[in-house]
């Protein structure tokens, strides 16, 4: 498939602090990309260097087959740029705001077309200030539409919603991707990476740690499952641990018992058995699937943390 | 583009009510508060006199210093009682005129006294009173003895239009106003479209961020021209005030030396890292300028080397080339050093405003 975008061993320090540290990848046409990381992995700063809004330190970068690097410029009537935390004119209504920055363009979209889309048409004639954190998020996303573009970017779209409002605005960014356009994204959500991205490139300290689908970077993990068992009587750990296919137990604060196991099936069944040699009744079982969140943990040694 | 571009910048500086507020009420205030007061009218000063004499002399004296405009008289009090009044401070002057004074003037060849009691914490104001009790005491001598005056001062104005300080005021207030809102609302501008990311927003687009500035900064040539207008308006209409000049010449000055403010409100936007610093910086640098640049009072009456510092400052060549259109009807091309120091100001701030912007 074609490619998007090209990154090329991008860096950029500022001053002694090397923020971006040699990234390459690639962005196909229509998927939906996310970046995941923590604050200040470097998502931010790679993006922005795509845009043509930062110079990177050294490498390249290619967007729709230009080199943005050396003709920014010509890209940018065909992208859509949603900055993180970014406003727009408290002063002016949304209709005005969106033909404001409709005007910058040769080819732009109606701003009633626009809002409708995003489910704002009912506030065109409000100003920015007047909408809640949802609704901002939902015309930021909308005023980088006002060009039609191929390519989306979104920074942190959904950082500091309620899971509602997070749910709502998944919604518009998969319709944004069914109308044949392609969405870069970031986040420090793993749901969301895992929910919406077709492809999701980890980044951690400036670097890519890994680059996959979701279900395949869970299922190269070592261990992809974990079983959750509540039980009345006290278990030894130590002799559960040597079960078949047991990795790990841990026991969590409310007591339970949290077996990590490589292979589900055969941890499931033995530890069943052993529970019940035990003479010790089960309240409790749940086999969870690992998240992304797993999947960073292991390839950073670090939680993510909002 | 650049038009929808500057209507889209009009709308957002007339909508935002503390840029409306530096604009047009803050220099409305000073036109209301100068228009209310009768600035030009000196007040009353009030005079008890305890006349012991009782004689023709002395009603012929007090008579006549009554017709003196600025003294109202007061004739019912004794003279602990005057004295008593001047300590609370509701007169100003006890005169005491002694016993027998039509006899005494009459026999005697030494002067005879009329004492005058004033507060001397208030010499200040008493001493245009003094002086005028003075003059008037040397007349009454004079004619008393029938003398002729050898020597006559003559005055003779040569102002020809009645000019009231108001008058004087109103280009300060149009000079100050300008300042105040293009400063004020350039740097609280810059600064906050800075924090919300705005204009990377714009770079994001086609947009070059030069048109940007430019439509703004168009935008607020033109505003200024309107703020000039209402705040001339509201003097002449509602307080009476005069513009003797072509008012096209002030207009011309405005635009001239807004561009200094806004090239200054810039800088300070581009340099300060938030909003409210943008806001104090700003004032840091408009409100020194509003009280020494010549507003309320002539530099002149600076002390020291201070009037030769503040004529370099923008607003003081603004205020006084513009008091000089406005006032004495002079033309615009009659203040080339004025003119020359705004236009120092334009091509440094300009390179300066620059600069800035390449930085960030």
């Amino acid at each position: 498939m074609e490619s998007v975008i090209r990154v090329e061993n991008l860096v950029k320090h500022f001053g002694p602090v090397c923020a971006v540290n040699g990234v390459s990848f690639e962005v196909k046409r229509g998927e939906i990309f996310g970046v995941l990381g923590p604050n200040g992995a470097g998502k931010t700063t790679t993006l922005e260097i795509i845009e043509g809004l930062q110079k990177p330190s050294s490498g390249s970068t290619y967007v729709l087959g230009i080199d943005t690097q050396r003709e920014g410029g010509k890209v940018k009537e065909r992208i859509g740029v949603q900055l993180q935390a970014s406003a727009y004119f408290e002063q002016l209504t949304l209709r005005e705001i969106l033909r404001l920055f409709g005007g910058f363009y040769r080819k732009c979209v109606k701003p009633e077309d626009v809002l409708a889309k995003v489910g704002l048409i009912d506030k065109i004639n409000a100003t920015v200030g007047t909408l809640s954190g949802g609704q901002k998020q939902r015309f930021t996303i909308a005023a980088a539409l006002v060009n039609d573009p191929e390519l989306i970017f979104l920074d942190e779209p959904t950082t500091g919603l309620d899971p509602q409002a997070r749910r709502s605005l998944w919604e518009f960014i998969r319709q944004i991707h069914q109308e044949e356009r392609t969405v870069v994204l970031t986040t420090h959500y793993m749901d969301e990476a895992q929910s919406l991205c077709q492809r999701v490139a980890i980044m951690d300290s400036g670097k890519i740690v890994s680059l996959d689908t979701p279900v395949n970077l869970i299922h190269n993990l070592a261990t992809p499952y974990q079983i959750k068992l509540a039980c009345r009587a006290r278990l030894p750990e130590e002799e559960m641990s040597c079960l078949e296919g047991v990795k790990k137990v841990v026991v969590d604060g409310d007591g339970h018992y949290i077996i990590t196991s490589n292979d589900a099936n055969k941890s499931l069944s033995t530890l069943l058995s052993w529970v019940h040699g035990k003479g010790a009744s089960i309240e409790h079982i749940e086999v969870v699937p690992s998240t992304l969140e797993d999947v960073f943990l292991a390839l950073t040694g670090k939680q993510l943390r909002d | 583009m650049l038009f929808s571009l500057i209507v889209a910048n009009m709308k957002i500086i007339v909508r935002n009510r503390q840029a409306l507020f530096w604009a047009l009420l803050f220099p409305l205030i000073f036109v209301v508060v100068f228009g209310l007061f009768k600035l030009d009218e000196p007040g009353k000063t009030t005079i008890a006199i305890v006349d012991r004499a009782q004689d023709p002399v002395s009603k012929a004296f007090i008579s006549n210093l009554g017709s003196i405009e600025l003294l109202t008289l007061e004739q019912d009090k004794s003279e602990q009682e005057a004295r008593d009044a001047l300590k609370a401070g509701t007169i100003s002057f006890v005169l005491l005129i002694p016993r027998g004074l039509a006899e005494q003037v009459q026999n005697t060849s030494s002067p005879v006294a009329i004492t005058i009691i004033y507060d001397e914490s208030r010499m200040q104001s008493n001493q245009i009173i003094l002086g005028v009790i003075r003059q008037f005491v040397d007349q009454t001598n004079m004619a008393l003895q029938q003398a002729k005056p050898l020597i006559e001062l003559k005055p003779e104005g040569i102002q020809t239009r009645n000019v009231r300080y108001f008058d004087f005021l109103l280009p300060g207030f149009v000079g100050m106003g300008v300042m105040m809102y293009s400063l004020t609302g350039m740097a609280s501008i810059v600064a906050l479209y800075r924090q919300q990311k705005i204009f990377k927003r714009i770079l994001t687009t086609p947009l070059k961020v030069r048109s940007f500035f430019a439509a703004q900064i168009i935008a607020y040539l033109l505003l200024s021209i309107v703020q000039a207008a209402i705040i001339l308006a509201a003097g002449v209409f509602l307080f009476h005030g005069h513009v003797y000049g072509n008012i096209f010449g002030i207009f011309i000055l405005v635009i001239f030396a807004n561009t200094i403010f806004l090239n200054l409100g810039f800088i300070i936007g581009a340099l300060a890292k938030k909003v409210e610093a943008a806001n104090g910086f700003s004032n840091a640098v408009s409100i020194p300028m509003m009280f020494f640049s010549g507003t309320f009072f002539s530099t002149e009456g600076l002390p020291g080397i201070m009037p030769d510092i503040v004529k370099y400052l923008p607003l003081t060549p603004l205020i006084s080339a513009m008091r000089g259109i406005s006032v004495d009807a002079q033309h615009f091309w009659a203040y080339p050093s004025e003119l020359a120091i705004l236009a120092a100001w334009i091509v440094v701030t300009s390179v300066l405003a620059l600069k800035v912007f390449k930085f960030e």
